[in-house]
């Protein structure tokens, strides 16, 4: 017998186990009654409803969709860039800073980015009521953090011998600054800008089923309605706009040789900067203050969170994060592996792409409909999503992977399944758990989400404190939220330098 | 007497405990035409750092038209230029581009923008590139694509597009041909404006290994563990100097 070795390729494998407490629950508390509404859910796959009317709601919510999506795109990724550039090392060298500013804004924007936007549009939308422009202000939140970090990596990149030479020559320190970081910056716009696109169209899509507006609104209503085929029209929709912006990315390609386009998108930027400060002037001083003096009233001096529920909060939070990332992690190579005939494969193919393509939330819905709330049911949905999008990750890997391995050892007659196993997977397991690190980032940000609908963790606290204002609560669940996400991603961190 | 314009006043630098420059005590006069002489590792590159200002030295003092270095304005520092051993030219910039960055001191940021946008005028950049015998087809290309010589041509256009009376250079004949040499030798010792000679003469100090270009300097200087072994006129440079330092 062999003993079990800890390598990566059995780490990959091994954060299964949390299936077994998970199905465990889950089992429990199954409830047979919603099973055949489950089963509509699914039928209606194949048969969603097409009329013009439907259509035309389509276009329309899709087009809010996008609006919202591109515009906080557009503003995400500038701002993000501007405080990338005002975080990054090479700024205050250039202009002598004191490190202690740096270290202040970056600590500042990793506490906005571990908040999910979906937990900013709720509290927006409480302050502010519905409103098109809160769901562009909750992704500009986060995603400015989110993008500015990427930027600010790429600016490391900087060479600091060319920061000496530009210094030497004594330039203007604007001039400098430019010269150095034109580059870094511009291939972050290409490498990223399209990538991040697509990440604030998906975003505003979740927060529509929180009701901000555009398609994810639609989803939502026709869920609540039960009227599943709708809903599938909606998703069909959803599918096709995600594949053929996928495409169209494709063969979008930046020139920056052209003088016309470059001046193009220096407009734009300039546009956009002078459009958003002033919608910002405005939209501060256009608040309805009347929900603000609602809320000061309403403000509690203390709160009824005892100390040992919000432990247990926090602590449903971080297992609710563990079991989700064990399933996103261990699900794909498991499947992918026991399956791997061809045809198997499509459908893997097919159900991962559904998994990535239907918001959580709506994935969570459906499994109550036969299933109880319970953290497991919150963990199996967010594992299920997350799953989908490693798998998409691991299947690009596995496809452009050299198959020599592979073929050798099934000519030596080792079985399919585990030449697959020695040959293949277990060259990518390194890289593949190092890119599950940082999914795992991500999974904590979205226990919020699936908190919120499925009645665990902190989300739900949160959505409970903001409908009675109590705004301290509130207070303490985003300072826990933002803790655990900054701790996981310090663990994560250490992970994924031990991973490369 | 000349007059000076570069000293360096007991001028040590450590780095990590280990002394890279030992109480080094230099003065370049105005005019002075300096071959900087020492084995690898001896601190040449290093002393040329201090000179300019990018290395701050852990003790003593730079002076530069006799104020202390770190009192000057950045007009006054930017009156030196640096041709450096490893270039440092940005690699994603075209050559044109890097070789127009030498002029940014001299001009203001919307210069610096049309620059990265190649919408400014390159015509001072191209002259100082033929200069340099670089051939138009690279004006456009990027550094990343260029040979070792073409980069080292156009770190040096990037040095002497600056038109400054003080130049160093760390051995800028890297990677060069014979003929090359010459030609870039030439350029670097002629002084930046012929009819401005008696006002404000070249001064130059220039790092290097080859022996056989000695000819055209008139003071060496040799460097050995970071101490200045000798300072003297070339005429009086004798076999047993060299010794000391190789
Ligand atoms: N960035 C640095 N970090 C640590 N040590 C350094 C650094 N730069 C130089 N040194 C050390 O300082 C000493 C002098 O280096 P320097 O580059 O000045 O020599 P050099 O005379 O220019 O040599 P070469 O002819 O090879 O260019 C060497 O021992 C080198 O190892
Ligand atoms: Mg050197």
């Amino acid at each position: 017998m062999n003993k079990l070795k800890l390598n990566y390729t059995s780490l990959s494998f091994l954060p299964i186990l949390v299936c077994i407490p998970l199905g465990y629950q889950l089992i429990n508390n199954i409830h047979f009654g919603g099973f055949k509404l489950f089963q509509e859910f699914l039928i209606s796959a194949f048969n969603p409803k097409i009329d013009n009317e439907i259509i035309i709601t389509v276009i329309k919510r899709l087009n809010e969709t996008i609006l919202i999506g591109f515009f906080s795109w557009l503003v995400s990724i500038i701002f993000g860039a501007f405080f990338g550039i005002i975080s990054s090392n090479i700024f205050y060298k250039i202009f002598n800073i004191p490190n202690f500013f740096y270290r202040t804004i970056r600590f500042f924007l990793t506490i906005i980015r571990s908040i999910h936007e979906v937990v900013w549009g709720i509290i927006l939308m409480q302050i502010y009521g519905i409103n098109f422009s809160i769901g562009i202000i909750a992704i500009c939140i986060p995603y400015i953090a989110v993008n500015s970090k990427v930027f600010a990596e790429q600016l490391e990149t900087i060479d600091y011998k060319s920061f000496e030479s530009i210094n030497q020559i004594n330039a203007p320190k604007f001039s400098s600054l430019l010269t150095l970081i034109w580059n870094p910056i511009i291939n972050t716009f290409k490498n990223f800008g399209l990538y991040r696109l697509e990440c604030s169209i998906r975003s505003s899509v979740i927060l529509g089923l929180f009701g901000i507006g555009g398609i994810g609104t639609s989803i939502f209503l026709s869920f609540q309605t039960l009227n599943f085929r709708e809903l599938w029209t909606y998703l069909w929709s959803l599918a096709i706009l995600i594949i053929l912006s996928g495409l169209l990315f494709k063969k979008i390609k930046f020139n920056t040789k052209n003088k016309i386009l470059s001046i193009f998108f220096i407009a734009v930027f300039f546009i956009t900067i002078l459009f958003s400060f002033s919608y910002f002037l405005y939209f501060i001083f256009n608040i309805n203050f009347e929900n603000f003096n609602s809320v000061s009233s309403l403000f509690k001096s203390s709160s009824d969170l005892g100390l040992f529920d919000f432990f247990k909060l926090i602590l449903e939070t971080i297992i609710l994060s563990l079991l989700s990332t064990g399933i996103a992690i261990s699900l794909p190579p498991l499947v992918i592996g026991i399956f791997n005939s061809k045809s198997s494969k499509f459908f893997i193919k097919i159900f991962a792409f559904l998994l990535r393509l239907i918001p959580t939330p709506v994935i969570l819905l459906t499994l109550l409909t036969f299933n109880n709330p319970s953290l497991s049911l919150a963990a199996l949905t967010l594992g299920l999503h997350n799953a989908g999008i490693t798998s998409k990750l691991l299947f690009t890997n596995l496809d452009s992977q050299d198959k020599r391995n592979y073929i050798a050892m099934k000519s030596l007659g080792i079985s399919k399944k585990t030449s697959w196993l020695l040959g293949l997977f277990s060259q990518q397991a390194k890289s593949y758990l190092a890119y599950c690190a940082y999914r795992s980032d991500i999974i904590i940000r979205e226990t919020a989400i699936v908190g919120v609908i499925g009645s665990v963790g902190l989300g739900w606290q949160l959505q409970e404190s903001l409908s009675s204002f109590a705004w301290q609560e509130v207070t303490i669940v985003l300072i826990a939220y933002s803790s655990i996400a900054i701790v996981g991603e310090l663990i994560n961190g250490k992970i994924k330098n031990s991973l490369t | 007497m000349n007059k000076t314009v570069l000293e360096l006043k007991n001028i040590s630098y450590k780095y990590k405990n280990n002394l890279i420059l030992n109480k080094v005590n230099l003065k370049i006069n105005s005019g002075e035409k300096i071959a900087l002489l020492g084995k690898s590792g001896s601190g040449k590159t290093t002393l040329i750092s201090v000179l300019n200002g990018t290395i701050k030295p852990t003790q003593g003092e730079v002076k530069l038209f006799n104020e202390s270095f770190e009192e000057l304005d950045r007009k006054q520092k930017s009156k030196i230029t640096t041709i450096w051993q490893d270039l440092r030219l940005i690699g994603d910039l075209s050559a044109e581009q890097n070789v127009n960055c030498g002029l940014l001191a001299k001009n203001n940021f919307f210069f610096a923008f049309k620059n990265l946008l190649n919408i400014s005028s390159f015509k001072k950049a191209h002259k100082y590139m033929e200069l340099c015998r670089l051939h138009n087809s690279i004006y456009d290309k990027k550094i990343r694509k260029l040979s070792g010589g073409q980069k080292q041509r156009v770190a040096i256009a990037r040095s002497l597009i600056q038109e400054s009376n003080i130049l160093l250079a760390d051995e800028p004949f890297n990677n060069l041909d014979p003929k090359l040499i010459t030609t870039i030798k030439n350029l670097m010792l002629e002084s930046v404006d012929k009819n401005d000679t008696k006002k404000s003469p070249k001064t130059i100090l220039v790092a290097l290994h080859r022996l056989d270009l000695l000819n055209d300097f008139d003071k060496v200087i040799g460097i050995r563990d970071g101490k200045i072994f000798f300072n003297i006129k070339r005429n009086n440079l004798k076999k047993i100097h060299l010794e000391k330092i190789y």
